[in-house]
């Protein structure tokens, strides 16, 4: 198989599942787990395959001699730990849907959703990239508007609208990246050749904020996670935010260095804004899904501030707290969704005692919530160690106040602990029935192994980590 | 690796999870695997310090290479990591043993044990570790372990508020420590705690940076170790079941902070941190000696005399004696143990009755507890030939030779009034009448095997603890100590203790009606509510966390998310609907009206183009 079937088998893939499967949907999750098995082995392979500096070349597709937006296809360790991480989490999704309705078209629109992700991150044409971008957002307008939840339709609009305006800005910043250089690609543009690197510098970070998201462009997440099926959240969180992050490191850190670190305070100053003012909002929430929701947001404040400190150390941190944002939100997210499925209510004021009618998943969202507050054996202490350490040794002592951050989401997390999960039950605990299908009991304890095992032996990430940064740094 | 360093490490996790497995199956396999991991790790302590207690052990296993930076991960174990070991892994498992009984009805026992090895496998962590890091990550373990055991009936609404406290408090010092790695990796290059010393030592490190992130590190002890102003978790911690207090605060979680201080002794020391630690100190012990004088539970009287004794550990460390600091916290462990385990043998037979004023007269039913408890108390209190009375006197009279009037003053009232409040709560559960007949009627006695033998075993240390005082010392600091002499000190201790001695027998035995009248004083009464209420330090963060936190910064946050940014993000709606009226009377569907705006139109574009290519 070549590397552009990849991208574009899923859309013939999707259409054939939909039509084929009349009268037998049940087999259509059999086929997409089968497709992301294959796309998370051949991502391995690549894995193994990966020079010890730079891309590995995958071919160049749809070459018109009269224009140079060649399809470039190449990945370094950056792109293919993104590229595991996404098939990782897309196989993970499938057993979290296992009973999720209208089967065909769902599974359908996942195998499509497949496509463009992967051309995100294994492009490194401008426009290309722009264009699977964009074209990540159908299958997720559909699969928010049609599985979510009451207000789905405004939510998906909303996350639509506000990432596809962010986007545009990107777009006028890769066509100046062009119009000045006269290259789509990145390989072949130099930031010497720049005549207003500044201004690209910000049209381009617009649209990377926008879907981190970074404060004050962050308003579109909680809707969109509230109101998207908590499977979908999980590819929310765990794969589409780390899109902007991808991007930023990308675009703007290894393409653009000089001009990032003349904007990198702003960077931490964003990032630090993003922390501490969602972790306030998480503190105040009293909808679970919403907290869990800032809760992301959050940490994604952090990664930024790791990518702002652009030393070796500092990046290889941010992609394995990228990697650690996703394991650890995402169970946060299926056990939040999961709870309203179940009780019919939001809000946890309203729930109480679910760790004894529901101890598994009870005991899965407190291991989360413990990563999420950086607590030492899992993964969300190694990240947040790392990214306070690189800070500190780039930006001098005053950043070490992002360790207060591990306080505010020790509040919001303890907190609703106490509320939803210890405590008296309510009324409506009481009245409702809690099971939970064997496919969702082994991908959370999927995910639960994961930031443990990964919490304790961080070195098998690290390693990959160090390795998409140690060209960029000259192989120091 | 040595051997029983590999099973100190390894088996308080396996054992948490082979207990809780077998549990599962069948409830008193659950508390078997404890008692045998418990047993297994005490021994392992006790190999290491007859093997060992010549010779460091210490090797280094990097842990994350990330970028140009390797965080280390590193074991050392020297004598002053031997004691912990023991106390830690000796206390804990008397307290495993203990809780035979007192948690035998309880339908959540393999619950129960995963989390206690859990906990003791955080503080052999804490006490083995190399760097500031590992350090951190057995403090954190221990933070989470005690959010689970205070918290372990969590269906009760006062229990689960309470692990929440406790683990906010906590995490609130911990997230300090946090900043002090980054910043001593920072500025000083390593995070190992030796080499921290050495450095200190040789004065390579810069003043400010050492200050600072000495500061920050005792900001999490004082979190810890519920030292002034985040020590009400401490005392709201006794929600959870008494063999886990006994275990919180004799083995294992508060005795990290002055660990961490002993441990980083020389660096400390070297930054005048040592100051602030002291006079801290010194204030706590003076509020818990006088909150643990008005309590009315057993448990929460025995929990403001641990603040209390703490902070003359504290004190000692902080006016420059790690001999008197460590051997305090070494004597207070254990003593500090046996009394919290009586204290649970007593509820557990009076069917978990807290008060200590509904029960009285217990000597009859339970001879053998009261004297068990006695022995304990009076080691606390510090009446000789008991331990505490040569530590306590030991960090008295450093703190007189020290030279700060506050400090000298303070910890002495604390030491003074211990064997006030540790006598009232003796003669009110032993002494007297029984002052509640139901309870009175259902006190069952004590089994022999699980409550009566390590009460024993720990009050026969208590007392024969007090021959190897010298030992002691001389084994922790490594060279002989000389105590200052401070002229009277100890004559007036006695003296001192005596008639405080006779005043609470005398009110509490015979002058209730005294002291009633006395309580029934507006002035007196006011004075009670402040010492009840810990100083209304807890409703102060409350408040401050309540009001200030929450409901001014988070929910200003949450008002500018919605009446700001939501309003301009959903305000584009409106804006282009505006837009579109403005522009919609051009849709007129008359061909002349498209001509115009088609010509407009491309005037504008042809503009633009010219403008771009011309000025660009």
């Amino acid at each position: 198989m070549v590397a552009i079937d990849i991208i574009f088998a899923p859309i013939f893939l999707s259409i054939l599942v939909y039509f084929l499967t009349k009268g037998a949907e049940h087999i259509t999750k059999y086929i997409a787990l089968g497709w992301f098995l294959v796309l998370f082995f051949i991502s391995l392979s690549w894995l193994h395959q990966l020079p010890a500096h730079g891309f590995l070349q995958l071919g160049t597709y749809l070459q018109v001699p009269a224009f140079n937006f060649d399809l470039t296809l190449q990945v370094d360790a950056l792109s293919v730990a993104m590229l595991l991480l996404t098939s990782l989490l897309l196989i993970l999704v499938v057993f979290t849907s296992w009973n999720e309705k209208n089967q065909a078209s769902y599974f359908s629109l996942l195998i499509l959703f497949s496509g463009p992700i992967f051309g995100v991150f294994m492009t490194t044409n401008v426009l290309w990239f722009f264009m699977f971008w964009e074209l990540t957002l159908v299958p997720m307008l559909f699969l928010i508007g049609m599985w979510g939840a009451e207000r789905r339709i405004y939510a998906a609009i909303k996350f639509f609208l506000y990432t596809h305006v962010f986007a545009m800005f990107m777009f006028v910043g890769f066509f100046l990246l062009y119009k000045q250089t006269g290259y789509w690609d990145i390989t072949q543009i130099k930031e010497a050749a720049l005549t207003t690197p500044a201004l690209i510098w910000w049209l381009m970070f617009a649209g990377f904020a926008a879907k981190l998201p970074l404060f004050p462009f962050h308003t579109w997440l909680p809707d969109a996670h509230v109101q998207a099926p908590s499977s979908i959240s999980v590819l929310l969180a765990g794969v589409l935010l780390k899109m902007g992050a991808y991007g930023l490191i990308r675009f703007t850190v290894e393409l653009l260095p000089a001009t990032t670190r003349e904007f990198a305070l702003w960077m931490v100053v964003f990032g630090l804004l993003t922390t501490f003012f969602a972790g306030m909002l998480a503190i105040y929430e009293k909808h679970i899904k919403k907290m869990v929701a800032y809760s992301s947001i959050s940490h994604m404040g952090l990664v930024v501030v790791a990518i702002a400190t652009m030393t070796y150390d500092g990046l290889s941190a941010s992609l394995y707290e990228m990697i650690g944002h996703a394991l650890i939100i995402s169970p946060l997210f299926l056990i939040a969704g999961w709870l309203h499925h179940k009780t019919h209510t939001w809000y946890m004021n309203e729930m109480g005692g679910i760790m004894k009618y529901a101890p598994y998943a009870s005991a899965i969202f407190i291991l989360a919530g413990m990563a999420a507050l950086g607590l030492p054996g899992t993964m969300g202490f190694v990240g947040e160690l790392t990214i306070i350490i690189s800070a500190v040794k780039s930006f001098g002592w005053w950043i070490a106040v992002i360790a207060l951050g591990g306080f505010i989401s020790a509040g919001y997390i303890i907190w609703s602990v106490r509320r939803a999960i210890h405590g008296e039950p309510s009324e409506i605990v009481l009245n409702s029935t809690f099971e939970m299908s064997a496919a969702e009991k082994f991908a959370l304890a999927v995910f639960a192994f994961l930031i443990v095992y990964f919490g304790i032996v961080p070195q098998p990430i690290f390693d990959v980590a160090n390795k998409a940064f140690s060209s960029f740094f000259g192989g120091m | 690796m040595n051997n029983a360093v590999m099973i100190l490490l390894i088996a308080p996790f396996v054992g948490a999870a082979v207990a809780y497995i077998l549990g599962k199956f069948k409830q008193p396999l659950a508390f078997w695997t404890a008692e045998i991991v418990g047993a297994i790790l005490f021994i392992a302590s006790i190999v290491l310090f007859v093997k060992h207690s010549g010779t460091v052990i210490s090797f280094d296993i990097p842990w994350i290479h990330y970028g140009n930076f390797t965080l280390p991960f590193g074991i050392y174990i020297d004598h002053l990591s031997i004691i912990m070991l023991l106390i830690a892994t000796g206390l804990g498992f008397a307290d495993i043993h203990f809780a035979h009984d007192y948690m035998g009805e309880d339908p959540d026992q393999p619950r129960y044990y995963a989390k206690v090895l859990f906990f003791i496998g955080g503080m052999i962590l804490l006490v083995i570790t190399k760097d500031l890091i590992g350090a951190f990550v057995g403090w954190e373990f221990m933070g989470l372990a005690s959010y689970a055991l205070i918290g372990f009936w969590y269906h009760k609404k006062s229990a689960a508020d309470a692990g929440m406290q406790a683990f906010l408090y906590t995490r609130f010092g911990d997230i300090f420590i946090l900043a002090a790695i980054a910043l001593l990796y920072a500025f000083a290059h390593t995070v190992n705690l030796v080499e921290l010393n050495h450095l200190a030592d040789a004065g390579k490190i810069n003043k400010t940076v050492a200050l600072v992130a000495a500061l920050f590190i005792f900001m999490g002890a004082i979190g810890k170790s519920g030292q002034f102003p985040l020590y009400p978790w401490l005392m709201n911690a006794m929600e959870g079941p008494t063999t886990v207090s006994a275990l919180i605060h004799g083995a294992t979680m508060v005795n990290s902070g002055i660990y961490i201080v002993a441990r980083m002794f020389d660096f400390f020391h070297y930054t005048d941190a040592l100051f602030i630690v002291a006079n801290v100190a010194a204030l706590s012990a003076f509020i818990g000696s006088t909150s643990a004088l008005v309590q009315k539970e057993i448990k929460k009287i025995l929990a403001y005399s641990t603040m209390s004794h703490l902070s003359i550990a504290f004190v000692g460390l902080g006016v420059g004696s790690l001999a008197a600091g460590m051997l305090h916290l070494v004597n207070h462990a254990i003593f500090k143990a046996l009394l919290f385990l009586s204290a649970g043998a007593v509820i557990y037979i009076a069917h978990h009755t807290k008060d200590a004023w509904k029960l009285g007269g217990l000597i009859k039913t339970a001879p053998l507890v009261a004297l068990f408890m006695a022995m304990g108390s009076l080691s606390l209190a510090g009446v000789p030939p008991f331990s505490g009375f040569f530590s306590k006197e030991m960090v008295l009279s450093a703190a007189w030779e020290w030279g700060n009037g506050f400090t000298a003053i303070f910890v002495t009232i604390a030491a003074l009034l211990s064997i006030a409040y540790i006598t009232r709560l003796w003669v009110l559960i032993f002494l007297g009448e029984p002052r509640n007949e139901d309870i009175a009627g259902s006190v069952h006695k004590p089994s022999n095997l699980w409550i009566r033998l390590p009460l024993g075993i720990l009050a026969f240390v208590t007392l024969f603890i007090a021959i190897w005082q010298s030992n002691i010392v001389h084994y922790i600091v490594g060279k002989e100590v000389v105590e200052p002499e401070i002229e009277g000190l100890t004559a007036f201790m006695l003296t001192g203790m005596l008639i405080l001695f006779l005043i609470v027998v005398g009110l509490y035995l015979k002058g209730l009606n005294l002291l009633y009248k006395i309580a029934s004083h507006n002035f007196v009464q006011t004075i009670h509510q402040i010492l009840f209420n810990g100083y209304y330090v807890e409703t102060m963060i409350s408040w401050i966390s309540k009001h200030i936190f929450v409901n001014a910064i988070a929910a200003s946050a949450r008002w500018f998310d919605t009446y700001i940014i939501d309003f301009i993000v959903n305000g584009t709606v409106p804006f282009t609907q505006g837009v579109h009226n403005v522009f919609k009377s051009g849709h007129s569907g008359r061909i002349g009206s498209y001509m115009g705006q088609m010509v407009l139109g491309v005037a504008i574009i042809v503009i633009a183009i010219l403008i771009i290519v011309k000025g660009l």
